[in-house]
Parts: C-alpha cells; sequence; structure tokens
C-alpha cells in the first residue's frame, strides 16, 4: 500500500486548514504502523494571501526510499480546502488515470462540481467526495466566515516560519470533516484511529459519516 | 536582475520584472494569470433606481439626469421621449411618486427631478423638428380606436405611433387634452404649453383627434360596438370628469357648483361667473385647486371645508403651501349641513358642523358629525369637490364594477375579442396624471402584443435598489434647489400666471448632479482608479463600459467595496460555470501559460523525464526492499 495525498489549499487564511489535513493523515499513519511523511510547500509562493498552496503527504507499508522529493510525483488522494480551486488549477497533473480520490469542501451539487474538470482530468479521477466542511465543522466567534483567525494566530502563517511550533490545535474546524470523509471515503486508514490524532474529534467523525461519493471510474 | 555577462540556459530564461510587461500592462497581466486567487467574482450588474420603479410611466430618472449632468440635453430629452409624451406637461403637474421614493430623502433631501424634467421637456419643445419623427417606423395599416384625449389617451396613442400603428381619438368636448385642460388650471399648466405638447403628437402622423364626438349612445352614432367593429383594437381612456353632488338640503340653489364643471368651464375659457365668498367642500387636490382658480377669478376669499384634520388633507405638500400663500382659508374638520338660500333661491350662506372621518377596519371612511356644533357662515358660492365618478351606463354591464371599467392585470376589459383595453382614471378611480400615461403606455404595448399575436406577459420582476447598499461615503450632502415660485400677490390677481417657474440651466444641472446613480453604473471611474491590480478595464469612457480581466482579478473585491452606486456586486466563483469562466493553471504559480509546466516543451521534459526516472527506480527498489514485498504505487 502506498498513498500520494496533495491537500490544495489558499495561502495563508487558509494554510492552517490544509497542514491540519496532510499533518492528521501522516501521523495517523505513522502511530498505525506504516511508513509516512507529511511536507511542506516549496515551490507556490506560500506567503502570498490566497494564492494556491500545497501540503502534502504520502505513507506507504514500506520504507519511503526519496524521502527528499517533497513535490508528490503521482497524487491519489486529493483534498481542496475550497472549493474553488476545482477551476483553478489542474490538480490531477501526473495521477494515474482513474485512480485520483477527490475530497471537495463544498456544499454544491457534485454534478455541477463535475461540469468544472476538463476531460483530461476527468480521465484521471476516481471517486469524488464531495463534504460541507464549513457546514460541518465548530463554529468559532460569531464569524460566517469559518476560515478567518485572528492575527495573532495567523502570524506564524504570515511569515512563513516553516516547521515552527503550531500554536493551535491540530485538526480543528474545516479540517476535521475533511480529515473524516477522506479517511471514509478512501477505507485504507481506520476512522476511530485516524480520530485519535485529530483535535475536533465529533466534527472529523460528522465528516466521516456525512459526506457524498461519487464513483466515477468503473472500480478495477 | 542583470543577467549580463552570465550565460543563461534557455528554458531559464523567464521574463522577470521590470524586462517583461509589468502587471500594470494588458500583456503583463496575461504573463501572470492570477485569476484563481479568486472566489469571488466583481460583476457589474444595473439595478432599477428607486425613482424609476416609482414612475408609472417607467421613465428612465436616473439616465436623463446624468445626461443633463453632461449637458447631453437631447439625449436626456429622447430618453423620457421614450416613456413619456409630454415632459413638459409632466414636469409641472406631476405628483412626483419619484421624488417620493427618491434615496436621495434618506440622505438628504430628494431629488427635484420633477423641475429638471421640465427643464428637458421645454428645452425638446423649442426644437425646430420633432427629434423622434424620422426615427418612427412607417405604419402598418392598423388602426386603434381610442375614446378619451386626456393623458391617457394621448399616451397610448403616442405609444401606439412609436410602434407604427395610427389611432384616432374620440373626445367630447371641442378642445383635446381632457383633464389636461379641463381639470387642471392654467396657472399650474399654462394652455399653450399644453397645445404644443398635442401639436408636436399630432404631428407625428398616424394620429387623429375627434373632437365634440362622444363615444357612447350619443346622437353622434359612434356607439362602441361601432369602434369594436371598425377598429382594429379600442382602449377606453374616459376619465371621471363628473362630480358628485351633494345631498343636502339647499344643495339645488343657484351658487353651488359643481368643482369639476367649474374648472372645467374656466380651463376652456368659457366665462364663469364666481362669487366673493367662496366656500369649497372638499380635501383633495381638486378643492385646492378649485379654491385658488375661484380667488383669481371672483378677486375674493377662498375657504377649504373638509371632513379630514389638517394634517390629513389630501392635498399635495407643496400645493397646500402655495394655497396657504395666496390665502386661502381652511375650515378642516368639518362637514357642510344646509346650503341656507335667499329669496331669489341664490346661496346666501351655509351651515357647518364639526366632524371627523371615522375609519373602521377596512379602511372604509365615514363622515361623523358632532351634533350641537352647527354654526352659520356667510357665502355666495359653493364648490363642490366630493370626488369625481363617471357615466358609464352605454357600456355593457359586465364592463364595469362599483363605477368604474373592469380590466386584468393588462388593462384588458373582459370582452371576447380581447381587444377592447381600458386605462386611467376609468378603470382606477381618481389618480395621477402619470398614472394615466403609463396605463397608455402599457394598453399601447399590449395591444400590439395582441395584434402582433403575441403573448400577454407580466412585467419582469426588477430589484430596486435601496438607500442601504449604496456606498454614502462617497455623497456629499448638498440642499435641493427648490423650482422658484411667483410671488402670491401676482399669483392672486391672474388665472394665466404660472405658479411653479423652471430652472436655470445652473439649476437643472445642480439638481441633475445630486443624482447618486442608485445602483447604475454611472461611469464614474472609482472602480477603475481603486482597483489594486489593474484589472478593471476602461476602453471606452462611456458610460458603464468597464470589465474584468477575469484572468488576473484576484477577488480582493475592493471595487464592490468602493463602488459609489451599488452596481458592483460579489457573485461566488463557483456560479460561473461557462467553460471559458474557469482559469486554470496548470501550476499554481505559472509566471505565464506554461512557463513552468506542460507548455514549455523544454521544461515539461525535464519533469517527464524525471518522473519516468523516479519511476523507474521504485519499481528496481520493489525487488531489493528489505521485507520483500512489493509496492503497490
Amino acid at each position: 500500500m502506498y498513498h500520494e495525498l496533495t491537500v490544495w489549499s489558499r495561502g495563508i487564511i487558509m494554510d492552517k486548514e490544509a497542514r491540519d489535513v496532510s499533518t492528521c493523515v501522516a501521523a495517523a499513519a505513522r502511530r498505525l504502523g506504516y511508513y509516512a511523511e507529511n511536507v511542506s510547500d516549496y515551490v507556490d509562493d506560500p506567503d502570498r494571501t490566497n494564492c494556491l498552496v500545497r501540503r502534502y503527504a504520502r505513507f506507504a507499508d514500506t520504507p519511503i526510499l526519496d524521502r527528499f522529493v517533497y513535490e508528490n510525483p503521482h497524487p491519489d488522494w486529493v483534498v481542496l480546502v475550497e472549493e474553488t480551486i476545482i477551476k483553478a488549477v489542474n490538480f490531477f497533473r501526473s495521477t494515474r488515470d482513474g485512480q485520483g480520490v477527490l475530497v471537495i469542501n463544498s456544499a454544491r451539487d457534485p454534478q455541477y462540481l463535475l461540469k468544472f474538470l476538463p476531460g483530461h482530468m476527468l480521465a484521471k479521477l476516481g471517486r469524488l467526495v464531495v463534504v460541507d466542511a464549513t457546514g460541518l465543522a465548530e463554529q468559532r466567534g460569531s464569524s460566517p466566515w469559518m476560515f478567518v483567525r485572528d492575527l495573532s494566530e495567523l502570524a506564524f502563517d504570515r511569515m512563513s516560519t516553516e516547521g515552527a511550533v503550531e500554536r493551535l490545535a491540530i485538526g480543528r474546524g474545516i479540517a476535521a470533516p475533511l480529515i473524516g470523509a477522506l479517511v471514509a471515503a478512501t477505507g485504507d486508514l481506520p476512522v476511530d484511529a485516524v480520530a485519535e490524532v485529530v483535535a475536533d474529534r465529533d466534527a472529523m467523525l460528522r465528516g466521516a459519516r456525512q459526506h457524498t461519493v461519487v464513483q466515477y471510474a468503473r472500480e478495477s | 536582475m542583470s543577467v549580463r555577462g552570465t550565460h543563461v540556459p534557455e528554458h531559464l530564461r523567464l521574463p522577470i520584472a521590470g524586462v517583461t510587461p509589468p502587471p500594470t500592462e494588458k500583456e503583463g497581466q496575461r504573463l501572470f494569470p492570477t485569476g484563481n486567487f479568486r472566489f469571488f467574482r466583481p460583476v457589474y450588474k444595473d439595478k432599477t433606481p428607486p425613482c424609476n420603479h416609482a414612475c408609472p410611466t417607467g421613465e428612465q430618472i436616473q439616465k436623463y439626469l446624468d445626461y443633463v449632468k453632461h449637458d447631453r440635453y437631447l439625449d436626456g430629452y429622447l430618453t423620457i421621449l421614450q416613456d413619456n409624451p409630454m415632459p413638459s406637461v409632466t414636469g409641472r403637474v406631476c405628483y412626483h411618486p419619484c421624488e417620493t421614493a427618491c434615496n436621495r430623502a434618506a440622505h438628504d433631501e430628494p431629488i427635484g427631478i420633477r423641475g429638471v424634467e421640465r427643464f428637458l421637456g421645454d428645452f425638446g419643445l423649442n426644437l425646430a423638428e420633432n427629434p423622434i419623427k424620422k426615427e418612427l417606423p412607417p405604419l402598418n395599416g392598423k388602426t386603434v380606436a381610442i375614446a378619451g384625449s386626456g393623458p391617457g389617451g394621448l399616451a397610448c396613442a403616442y405609444h401606439l405611433r412609436r410602434r407604427g400603428y395610427a389611432s384616432v381619438i374620440f373626445e367630447t368636448l371641442a378642445k383635446p387634452g381632457g383633464m389636461l385642460r379641463g381639470g387642471i388650471p392654467a396657472w399650474h399648466l399654462p394652455e399653450d404649453i399644453l397645445e404644443a405638447e398635442i401639436a408636436k403628437l399630432l404631428d407625428l402622423g398616424g394620429i387623429e383627434i375627434r373632437c365634440g364626438t362622444r363615444v357612447g349612445d350619443g346622437p353622434d352614432g359612434v356607439t362602441l360596438d361601432h369602434l369594436r367593429t371598425s377598429y382594429d383594437a379600442v382602449f377606453l381612456a374616459l376619465g371621471q370628469d363628473v362630480g358628485r353632488r351633494l345631498d343636502v338640503e339647499g344643495a339645488q340653489a343657484r351658487g353651488v357648483i359643481g368643482a369639476m364643471e367649474f374648472l372645467r368651464e374656466t380651463g376652456l375659457g368659457r366665462p364663469v361667473r364666481i362669487g366673493r365668498d367662496v366656500l369649497v367642500i372638499g380635501g383633495g387636490n381638486t378643492a385646492s385647486d378649485a379654491a385658488r382658480s375661484a380667488i383669481r377669478l371672483g378677486g375674493g376669499e377662498a375657504t377649504i371645508v373638509s371632513l379630514e384634520a389638517e394634517d390629513e388633507l389630501l392635498i399635495q405638500p407643496e400645493d397646500l403651501d402655495q394655497a396657504r400663500d395666496e390665502g386661502v382659508g381652511f375650515r378642516p374638520n368639518s362637514a357642510l349641513v344646509r346650503v341656507l338660500t335667499d329669496a331669489a333661491g341664490n346661496v346666501s350662506g351655509a351651515v357647518l358642523a364639526r366632524a371627523r372621518l371615522a375609519k373602521d377596519g377596512h379602511g372604509t371612511v365615514t363622515p361623523q358629525i358632532t351634533p350641537g356644533t352647527e354654526t352659520e357662515v356667510r357665502c355666495d358660492t359653493i364648490l363642490v369637490a366630493i370626488g369625481q365618478v363617471q357615466v358609464l351606463g352605454w357600456l355593457p354591464a359586465h364592463y364595469t364594477e362599483r363605477g368604474l371599467v373592469k380590466a386584468d392585470d393588462f388593462g384588458r376589459v373582459p370582452d371576447e375579442a380581447g381587444t377592447v383595453f381600458a386605462g386611467g382614471d376609468v378603470m382606477r378611480g381618481p389618480s395621477m396624471v402619470v398614472d394615466a400615461l403609463g396605463d397608455g403606455k402599457r394598453a399601447a404595448r399590449d395591444i400590439d402584443r395582441v395584434l402582433s399575436a403575441g403573448p400577454l406577459r407580466p412585467e419582469d420582476p426588477v430589484e430596486v435598489m435601496p438607500y442601504e447598499k449604496l456606498n454614502t461615503a462617497y455623497f456629499r450632502h448638498a440642499p435641493r434647489t427648490e423650482a422658484p415660485l411667483a410671488p402670491a400677490g401676482t399669483r392672486r390677481s391672474s388665472q394665466v400666471t404660472e405658479v411653479t417657474l423652471a430652472y436655470s440651466r445652473e439649476q437643472a444641472l445642480a439638481e441633475a448632479d445630486r443624482c447618486m446613480s442608485c445602483g447604475v453604473c454611472n461611469g464614474c471611474d472609482n472602480c477603475y482608479i481603486v482597483c489594486p491590480d489593474v484589472s478593471v478595464m476602461r476602453d471606452t469612457r462611456q458610460n458603464g463600459h468597464y470589465s474584468i480581466r477575469t484572468h488576473y482579478c484576484k477577488g480582493c473585491l475592493v471595487c464592490v467595496q468602493e463602488c459609489p452606486t451599488g452596481c458592483l456586486e460579489k457573485v461566488p466563483e463557483m456560479d460561473f460555470d461557462e467553460p471559458d469562466a474557469v482559469v486554470r493553471m496548470e501550476t499554481a504559480f505559472a509566471p505565464y501559460d506554461g512557463a513552468h509546466a506542460e507548455q514549455a516543451p523544454f521544461t515539461r521534459q525535464l519533469i517527464e523525464d524525471a518522473i519516468a526516472e523516479y519511476d523507474a527506480s521504485r519499481s528496481k527498489s520493489k525487488s531489493i526492499h528489505p521485507n520483500g514485498q512489493g509496492v503497490t504505487p
């Protein structure tokens, strides 16, 4: 078993969510005895607000030999922390045909979302998982904009202090239901075991229960 | 960055800032397509300003105020003519629902729209030739019969002519104009202005007015059946010009005159005898007009006796102020109980009593007289302005209901053929000139639809711009310029001196300049200026011609925040699902299309090679793996 997870997000204001998804998946995999890696973004100018940024994780039941390759060569799990990324970038570059599991944080109809994928990306899509993570996440404060944190919380992200200690618990807010949907829809990691490493365990389990799966490619 | 003396391989010669066009230039934006940063897109979406919405004719007020602002009077005049054939008339007599609805009222004071309309209308009357005449379509051979030459009938004829239909208007009186002539005194609407507006309509060709012809059972023989069979469609704009009668003791005395009849005789220029001591019964605009005309004609005093309290009077506020200035007296909360007559049968006085209007839950009002409060007042004329009706006995019974012509949502009378329409007072009860103009416009549109076998359909719903959605920080407070008035002393002595005077060019300009252009782009350039990313294009400087460079706009929404009129809106990017709405890049950060990835052949090859090498190494590692397990990529 070998999986590559690429989480696409937006610079600074949604960086934390993407980071938490990849961190939790990698941490849970390692606790389960797999070999796992979790890599930050080095190519996308991640210190720009709103720009597209990535986080990578991969895990295998055998040692990962090329540990210094940080860009996932063949991502088969792709998570979009925010729905408009579906029309923003080719996140299925080098994904193998029919292998891609795409998890989108969206409250929209999966068929509507599929309209945005061109033919060459649909060829790579195996399964589409739509989860309204924003709706399932725990509300923080009164702002309807679930991504916002105050400036002091954002400070580390804003300064691109890669490798700094997390100031907030890992796996809260929008990240938790996203992890739940991803883990439940792929089925390679046990949901309960992953829930152990997610700070907002309830929201994670909500995501694991409440999501829509569209099996796009024929199952092999 | 200087590259002099350094060998840079071809594939690394990427454009760099300073050498390549910067993003402030169009070409530079193509190199950095940052449109995929965006999750909200700014969209220009014009809404309906409240003035436009409130106007029964749907005049595009914001548009012509904007033209006045730019000294483009002819364009402004033509804009009005699209909806209203007679801006010189409405510019004088309209009760301006537009000004009542104006968002500026919440800011400081509403805009003097009526004055600007009058300015443009008079501008148009002074043109040597009617500017729309040469743009009219040729007549299509169909003719519509119109009963009544009031504002409703004239507007219908005008809008039918704009659509290529001829019309014949039947008017009972000797001169056309209906209520405009017979109901509105000359000191409100000078006769020559009305004549000029009607002449302008007749000049278009295809409109015929037959005066002195009564439609109905009269001796003229123009019956409804005749109209229905001889013409392609019929529009009934009969108005309501028969005053209600008093039913009190002495109401038959000489000197008790209907205010409607009094105003009509005066308007037609016939000699009218009026005393020096006049009582006007009624609390509406007709009462006010009659009282003020009576002062001008008789040179005496006039008092308005109304059931309504002082603050409940149904008189237009500015008319009320003008009436007070002219010395009209008021006896609010009073009712006429009895008319006193002398031996010759002339009015010698009246008995009034305290009274009030009692409202029940259904909105109907009934006068309640307080017994024992009767007082006697001296007077020699009593003008009765307690409402109007129309004689409709000659119409089929199923056409009418409670004294009005019955019509569906499209103004269609319940007639088998479906080609008989109605509008104006005879359909809606006493209402404004501009209501009749609007009915005429809609009737013309619907007659056109019926005669061209198109479906009748309700008007599209519109989004009206509320004050709260404007960015009011951009509008400095400026006082309204009130229309100048003739001095009260001069007004009292002349039946023809116009009370409200025209704006000067400067005043019209100042008023037009106060327009906040609610919800409609007026090309103020603010979005163009505030955009931090030069993503607003302004290829032409004309009104509303901006566009957003969607491939570069990052969706910061500063333009939406700073749009003064509120015509810019944010729309979720995901709502745009047309194929070219997608700003997709091959990687997250691409200096230009493919610089980093697939389209640049050399770079792509490097990556493909690296991936192939990687794949090969992984499949090799399979066999040498310590625990002997295979790896499933």
